[in-house]
């Protein structure tokens, strides 16, 4: 409140009729973030909590997931889940929460016609959820049928990032998926939700956030209403230890009846969006492997020149695709992330050259980098690319709230200021300190995963099949990269019927 | 074939382009009750090629949308299922002023966010950029589309990454559902396979060069395609680009002879296992009717999968919420030029309830069809429709894609006023009459998924 330059008193409530003279401001604070545009008639709110799957207590791996559920598909205390869906349906307005490592986010969305009776219940959703029986075994099979059903058997590339995630945190508080394991879900009662709830979603822990045509003073109202409404509860973050240190190439091979191979390789970096380096490994990254263009090598090089599968890209953090957009979602920020290396669907024969290719580009680019014009071409795009990252206002909050996590400026602002000034030295020291090819997890769903194992420790060569004849200069390319030894860390192989992925934290 | 065709182009061009006018050109009249908030304009080059394009405040974003109205309706030979798709990804293929490789790097240099999408019924690619780009993307994408240019490798190489698609695709159960679904419910139309074709041809792909060409032949002309415009340009300078750029393509008259689907006349069933751990599906196909913009029937099915699906539903609060039996269903019919399937899908938790999940399913459609919906529940649905509408609308991108859905249809741009229209004018009775016209038990195919036995 003490931010807020107020210029007319009638606008606080939403009476601005009469009123003469510029608006009110409200400015930012500690625990808030408004991105007003008065033109618009969408509302997004977001409120996001400082709590996720690193707080799940030992044996109960789901319990941030589905505390999050239980709000985002849950009731109030006055009003069951069947009556605010009824209540929400004729505006078409939306309610959801998400929930990742460290981070869990409370979303609504609505037109502005209907922004009062929407705000009653998302406010009693947020300060006085029902978090009922009724609603407990619902949302618990829920996230249950997502692991043991669709992640174990209907979506192979999920599956491989989630076994890389498993095998690169293996005993660090990252490593259970954000939506929990099979007995971790099992374990938990609605008075461990509860719990959970009291202890996280709190006054010292929340940031809200508001975009779109909400009107003069909604800010601070909805400040007001959260921070007041929760308990104040207790600051600070849960301690972080550092991921084990991989030794050599590290394998786990998931078996399952797989249509193609899956692979995803990967390691953990210690440079996060806060960081300077940051903004050249960013460079790197899109060189390397742009998430879904054309402009990344291992796109070109893998599915462009070779028809090996549908695309292949790398990242240096954590990264969920936005919807039907290829940009990155908001909302899942991390103290700590990982680089990798999404290799989707390569027929069982050419799994082996394709992970021998990934590989051999890999090392390419650590000991080489990139040269003066693919850094030109490379930053260029960047700085066209990131301002498409804003054409929504509710990614737009969303981006400006996990810059507070980050502590930095807004992040694409941040992308416009940092990438100037950058030199391709300055990229190729950065892929100096960060990136390597030697200590690496790699994680592959495939069928016959015993002989993919016999095949890696054996290091023989793996000529490629193709549709079609190839250049010269890529069948050059290929008798190096065909026998590329592979150093796999023998003691380090571990092979899984996919049964037994996410059973429990081992 | 393709080669004369390329060089009867270039003739073409020579001849065309001092004569290149925009034959038409108007601002679509808003009414009071239109449903699309902004500004349309429209113009169509003498070869046919229309081109549509909103006032949206965007500042600084353009999204162009080029549609071409072929889809794997279009693909009637058998041994030939996915072409329409394969094809989206040849014409990233390059042409001789821009290759592959020049053209990605124009679109790099850009900071574009490019891609494009095939469905049953037409094909669309879409860049979304600065609009400072503007005459740029003009340049390109006019010129992959009158002049692309692919060799036999090329192509073969391209069948790799087709083949990876399907294979992404198919570690889902749902694909393999929908693919038996439709394969099941339709004898002799094109929907009978799936946008991705079937795995046969996808794997006899790389022998049939020459057919890709004759589908590039037959479809990519100007007067079955439409540009989609949407953000903060000149509208003067998009019509002077366009002109300059579009107007020596050739136009074509090619028709496809699309097989009509008989009426079903009895219901049909299949059963299908899964490999992996999964709980058991069931889908449910009726045959709806094909898009009008004039009749009230789909309009009225689409109310219809809202009062049955949506998760106030009487069906949704029983089988999710109350008996937990299932942790998905929903259902509806997708907008196509001919009969699609109002398709149903539930996932069940307990695997021992399918049968009852899917009588369930089906007895709830009998009660909409003899007990009329609460005036207010409709009333409550239409709002729910408008709003959800709106409140899409929220970017250059989502706009473009919302509006060249209409426009694939019926090329009208008023289309999407008409639809909503018709929605507010679905009455109690129409629903239970289109419940009953379009969902006796003989025009229903069932397919089950289970979990193969270990």
């Amino acid at each position: 409140m003490a931010f807020l330059r107020i210029v007319c008193v009638a606008a606080l409530s939403g009476w601005a009729i009469g009123c003469s003279g510029p608006e009110p401001v409200e400015l930012d604070t500690a625990t808030r973030i408004g991105l007003r545009t008065p033109g618009s008639p969408l509302i997004t709110l977001r409120v996001a909590f400082r709590a996720g799957s690193i707080e799940d207590p030992t044996g109960k791996n789901g319990l941030a997931a589905l505390t999050a559920l239980m709000v985002g598909r849950g009731g109030t205390e006055t009003n069951t889940y069947d009556e605010l869906a009824t209540a929400l349906y004729p505006w078409s307005a939306s309610i959801s929460a998400q929930s990742d490592k460290e981070v869990t986010t409370v979303v609504g969305h609505v037109h502005r016609d209907h922004l009062e009776p929407f705000y009653e219940l998302f406010r009693d959703l947020i300060v006085s959820p029902g978090l009922a029986d009724a609603d407990f075994s619902r949302n618990k099979d829920f996230l249950t049928n997502a692991v043991v059903s669709t992640l174990r058997g209907g979506d192979d590339e999920e599956l491989g990032k989630q076994a890389l995630n498993a095998l690169l945190y293996a005993g660090h508080p990252y490593e259970a998926p954000a939506g929990g394991t099979e007995l971790g879900l099992a374990a938990i009662t609605i008075d461990d939700v509860r719990a959970f709830h009291a202890e996280h979603y709190t006054a010292s822990n929340v940031l809200v956030g508001v975009a779109g045509g909400y009107p003069a003073g909604f800010l601070t109202r909805f400040e007001e209403d959260v921070t007041s409404g929760l308990p104040p509860g207790a600051a600070g973050e849960s301690p972080l230890p550092s991921p084990r240190a991989l030794e050599g190439l590290e394998v786990l091979l998931v078996e399952k009846q797989a249509i193609a191979t899956a692979i995803s390789i990967g390691f953990p970096i210690d440079v996060t969006r806060a960081d300077d380096d940051f903004f050249a490994l960013l460079v790197a990254q899109s060189y390397f492997g742009e998430h879904r263009t054309f402009s990344g090598l291992l796109m070109n090089k893998m599915r462009g020149d070779r028809g090996l599968n549908y695309g292949d890209y790398a990242y240096i953090e954590n990264f969920i695709q936005d919807g039907g957009t290829r940009l990155p979602a908001p909302s899942i920020p991390r103290r700590q992330q990982f680089f990798s290396i999404w290799i989707r669907p390569v027929p069982h024969a050419n799994a082996h050259f394709a992970l021998r290719q990934a590989l051999w580009e890999l090392e390419r680019l650590v000991t080489s980098g990139l040269t003066s014009d693919d850094f030109d071409a490379t930053r260029e795009f960047l700085l066209n690319y990131s301002k498409l990252y804003v054409q929504t206002a509710s990614r737009r909050l969303g981006y400006a709230m996990d810059s507070r996590f980050y502590d930095t400026e807004f992040f694409v602002d941040e992308i416009q200021a940092r990438l100037p000034p950058l030199t391709v030295e300055d990229v190729n020291a950065a892929i100096q300190r960060h990136l390597r090819f030697d200590d690496l997890g790699i994680a592959i769903v495939t069928t016959d995963a015993e002989g993919f194992r016999e095949r890696l420790l054996a290091n023989e060569p793996s000529p490629p099949t193709y549709n079609a004849a190839v250049g010269d200069d890529i069948l050059a390319e290929d008798e190096e990269i065909l026998d590329y030894q592979l150093a796999i860390n023998a003691d380090r192989v571990q092979v899984l019927p996919v049964e037994e992925m996410f059973r429990e934290v081992r | 074939m393709f080669n004369v065709r390329i060089a009867g182009l270039v003739v073409q061009t020579v001849m065309t382009l001092v004569c290149v006018t925009a034959s038409t050109a108007f601002v679509a009249a808003q009414q009071a009750d239109d449903i699309f908030p902004f500004p349309v304009s429209v113009f169509e080059l003498d070869n046919g090629l229309k081109v549509v394009s909103v006032d949206y405040d965007s500042p600084g974003i353009v999204a162009y949308y080029t549609i071409v109205r072929a889809g794997s309706r279009n693909e009637v030979e058998p041994g030939f299922s996915g072409y329409a798709h394969f094809f989206e990804h040849m014409m990233f293929r390059g042409t001789e002023k821009y290759s592959t490789d020049a053209y990605n790097a124009v679109i790099t240099r850009m900071g574009a966010d490019s891609n494009a999408f095939t469905t049953d019924d037409w094909t669309a690619y879409h860049i979304v950029a600065s609009s400072d780009a503007l005459s740029t993307i003009i340049d390109i994408e006019s010129d992959r589309f009158r002049n692309l240019k692919y060799s036999e490798e090329d192509f073969r190489t391209e069948a790799g990454a087709i083949l990876g698609e399907y294979n992404l695709n198919f570690s889902n159960p749902v694909a393999l559902l929908s693919e038996r679904l439709h394969d099941r419910a339709f004898l002799f139309h094109p929907y009978k396979h799936t946008t991705l074709g079937f795995l046969e041809d996808v794997q006899d792909m790389p022998n049939h060069y020459d057919y890709s060409l004759e589908f590039y032949d037959r479809y990519y002309r100007p007067n079955n395609s439409i540009i989609v415009v949407v953000g903060d340009v000149d509208q003067a300078e998009l019509e002077r680009l366009v002109a300059e750029s579009y107007g020596p393509w050739e136009r074509g008259d090619f028709e496809p002879n699309i097989p009509v689907e008989p009426p079903q006349t009895r219901e049909r069933t299949a059963e299908v296992t899964w490999p992996n751990p999964t709980l058991p599906f069931v889908m449910i196909g009726y045959h709806a009717p094909a898009f009008s913009d004039q009749t009230v029937d789909m309009p009225t099915l689409d109310v219809l999968s809202q009062l049955l699906f949506s998760e106030t539903s009487p069906l949704y609060q029983r089988l999710v919420l109350d008996e937990q039996v299932v942790d998905l269903v929903t259902g509806g019919a997708v907008d196509q030029r001919d009969a699609p399937l109002f398709t149903i899908i539930a996932r069940i938790t307990d695997p021992s309830k399918v049968d009852y999940v899917r009588d369930a399913i089906v007895a709830e459609i009998d009660r909409l069809k003899v007990e009329p919906v609460d005036p207010d529940v409709l009333a409550s649905t239409k709002s729910h429709m408008r709003y959800g509408f709106a409140m899409s609308l929220d970017n250059p991108s989502s706009i473009a894609r919302t509006l060249s859905h209409y426009l694939q249809l019926t090329g009208d741009p008023e289309t999407v006023n008409r639809v909503y229209r018709l929605y507010d004018a679905v009455t109690v009775e129409n629903i239970m009459h289109f419940a009953t016209v379009y969902f006796p038990d003989t025009n229903r195919t069932t397919v089950t998924l289970t979990q193969e036995a270990q």
